[in-house]
């Protein structure tokens, strides 16, 4: 039996708009997700805040993966050698694919009606 | 298992993963051409191996499909199939004009070959991955059409599902866009341009519906989820398939001679192209999440999860790296190509028609599920098949990347084999994530000689 609609309806968009974050509007999806879980941050329903709270740690990791990594690595590489860019470029694929797959897990929860905790990155308190 | 006919399935299953193994043997034989090339020189030149590798898999993949449809469909339709007999008629050509086809490919020069097939009286060979001589498309024509009777009568006569007419269409699909490997234009550009109405609306059009309709069978066995549920998503997933896929063919003409609007037709569809997959990764957890039932064949629910993502990986972001026109102008035809080839031909195609067997095989041989050791073999060859593609994948990026770097990119660019000299240690370490995935194949055809009691759900 489905959970009522209305129970999950938060946590779906918040994993959604983690979704778009990645790969449709970064940054423009990040403040809409940051201003659902203002609004919904004293729900009493814990899977909104589970979902809520999930999606805008991974989000802020995700900045710090995907833009502050890669920064360091084209600081510290050269980038007249190909090396780097090997690297660089198999860096980002792969944590880019790993976080959207995660979230696509994520949204499957939601959709589900299911708590779900990132693994590594998400928090355990909600 | 429902209809006795579902039955003619199973020899179709057994060709299927035989010529699998042929087709990882090649791989593993051509990869280490790649580094030492005079490796089986003169007795398997590396043209040949490439070619029996990607007809391999061609052909198994065809087997695989044509077995999925002949089990899936009768349970589909609520009846026995149309004509078993026929279905085993066929699959005796079929598998004797492979096997000659290939026998051909190695113990006769390819130029002799031609000749003696009649390419001269209508010349298709010669062109990458449509090699087969005269007689062998003419072949898998007939093959086709024969198949295509068969379960058209049966879905006409029976109940009509979403699943069984996506199938059915997709098969449809296939059989019509084959016929343009029999339109050999003397003008290379048109050569071209239609050559990827078989190759690309194969792998990005229908083959997507065929693997849409056998994950969407698998996951309402397996789920218990209901079926109205399972075929809207199917619906949704078709059509953005459909809707992307045919004009993202684009992505192929940028630098054929084709005009140049293709650059933006075809950046812009093929950028929508993950969405599919994006939405089959989405399907098959969500699916799994809202099961009804535990179901004892736990490896078969495995390889559907694993479908889903692998697809998304293989053909949806490796395909999107390098899609978009600006970027394709450096990575065509470089080792990225090759990279995206294997994950997406694997995650979407190899690992559906695994999942389907692995779902039927059990109930054909008169249980739900293998036994518990059984299944832990085939789950471990799963992830040894499925890391070792991600290495490859990785490996071959990595040797695209570097490639790209010294022969496009650099101030003093190298010619392609000096390039491939330098990309060498990245083609060993492909070889040994080949020879795992060797390990994990064989463990797979392992996992069907263990016995013991059935599993039963938890």
């Amino acid at each position: 039996m489905n959970p009522p609609r209305d129970r999950r309806t938060h946590a779906v968009q918040a994993e959604a708009l983690y979704l778009i974050n990645l790969l449709l509007a970064p940054g423009l999806a990040f403040l809409v997700l940051l201003w659902l879980a203002r609004r919904h941050r004293a729900s009493v329903n814990p899977l909104t805040r589970s979902h809520l709270r999930q999606t805008l740690t991974v989000s802020v990791w995700a900045g710090l993966l995907l833009v502050g990594v890669p920064a360091i690595i084209a600081l510290v590489g050269n980038l007249d050698h190909p090396a780097t860019w090997i690297v660089l470029l198999l860096y980002v694929l792969c944590c880019h694919a790993t976080l959207v797959l995660l979230g696509v897990l994520g949204l499957s929860r939601a959709i589900a009606g299911e708590t779900f905790v990132y693994p590594l990155l998400g928090s355990r308190k909600w | 298992m429902k209809y006795q006919s579902q039955m003619v399935a199973k020899p179709y299953f057994i060709a299927a993963i035989g010529l699998f193994l042929g087709q990882i043997l090649f791989g593993l034989i051509m990869g280490l051409q790649y580094v030492v090339g005079d490796f089986l020189f003169p007795e398997i030149p590396f043209n040949v191996a490439r070619m029996v590798h990607t007809n391999l898999l061609i052909v198994w993949l065809l087997f695989g499909f044509m077995g999925a449809a002949y089990y899936l469909i009768p349970e589909e339709s609520e009846r026995e199939l149309h004509s078993p007999k026929l279905a085993m008629v066929m699959f005796w050509i079929f598998l004797a004009a492979g096997v000659m086809t290939i026998l051909g490919y190695l113990f006769v020069p390819y130029a002799t070959l031609a000749e003696m097939t009649g390419n001269n009286l209508l010349a298709t060979m010669g062109r990458e991955f449509l090699e087969q001589p005269l007689p062998t498309k003419v072949g898998i024509v007939v093959v086709a059409l024969a198949m295509l009777y068969n379960l058209s009568m049966t879905v006409l006569r029976g109940r009509k599902t979403a699943i069984n007419l996506v199938m059915l269409v997709g098969l449809w699909g296939l059989a019509i866009f084959f016929l343009f490997s029999f339109y050999n234009p003397g003008n290379i550009v048109k050569d071209k341009y239609f050559w990827w109405w078989v190759v690309h609306l194969w792998v990005e059009g229908v083959w997507e519906l065929i693997m849409g309709a056998m994950l969407a069978f698998v996951l309402i066995k397996v789920t218990g989820v209901d079926r109205e549920v399972i075929e809207k998503w199917l619906y949704v997933i078709i059509a953005m398939a459909l809707i992307t896929g045919l004009i993202g063919t684009g992505h192929h003409y940028y630098w054929i001679g084709a005009p140049e609007y293709w650059q933006w037709w075809g950046s812009v569809f093929s950028a929508l192209e993950p969405i599919p997959f994006f939405m089959m990764t989405v399907f098959a957890f969500n699916m799994v999440n809202r099961r009804r039932r535990e179901h004892p064949n736990k490896a078969a629910v495995l390889w559907a999860l694993g479908t889903g993502v692998m697809a998304f990986l293989g053909a949806g972001v490796w395909g999107f790296l390098h899609t978009l026109a600006p970027v394709n102008f450096y990575t065509h035809g470089s080792q990225i190509t090759a990279a995206h080839g294997h994950m997406a031909f694997y995650g979407a195609y190899v690992m559906v028609v695994i999942t389907m067997i692995s779902y039927t095989m059990p109930l054909m041989r008169g249980r739900a599920a293998n036994s518990p050791l059984a299944q832990v073999v085939e789950m471990w060859s799963f992830w040894l098949m499925t890391v070792a593609m991600v290495f490859i994948t990785l490996f071959l990026t990595a040797a695209g990347i570097l490639q790209i770097w010294l022969q496009r990119i650099s101030d003093q660019p190298m010619s392609f084999m000096a390039a491939q000299d330098q990309v060498a240690l990245f083609y060993w370490l492909r070889e040994g994530a080949g020879v795992i995935f060797l390990i994990g194949l064989l463990l797979y055809i392992g996992s069907f000689f263990i016995k013991g009691k059935a599993a039963t759900a938890d």
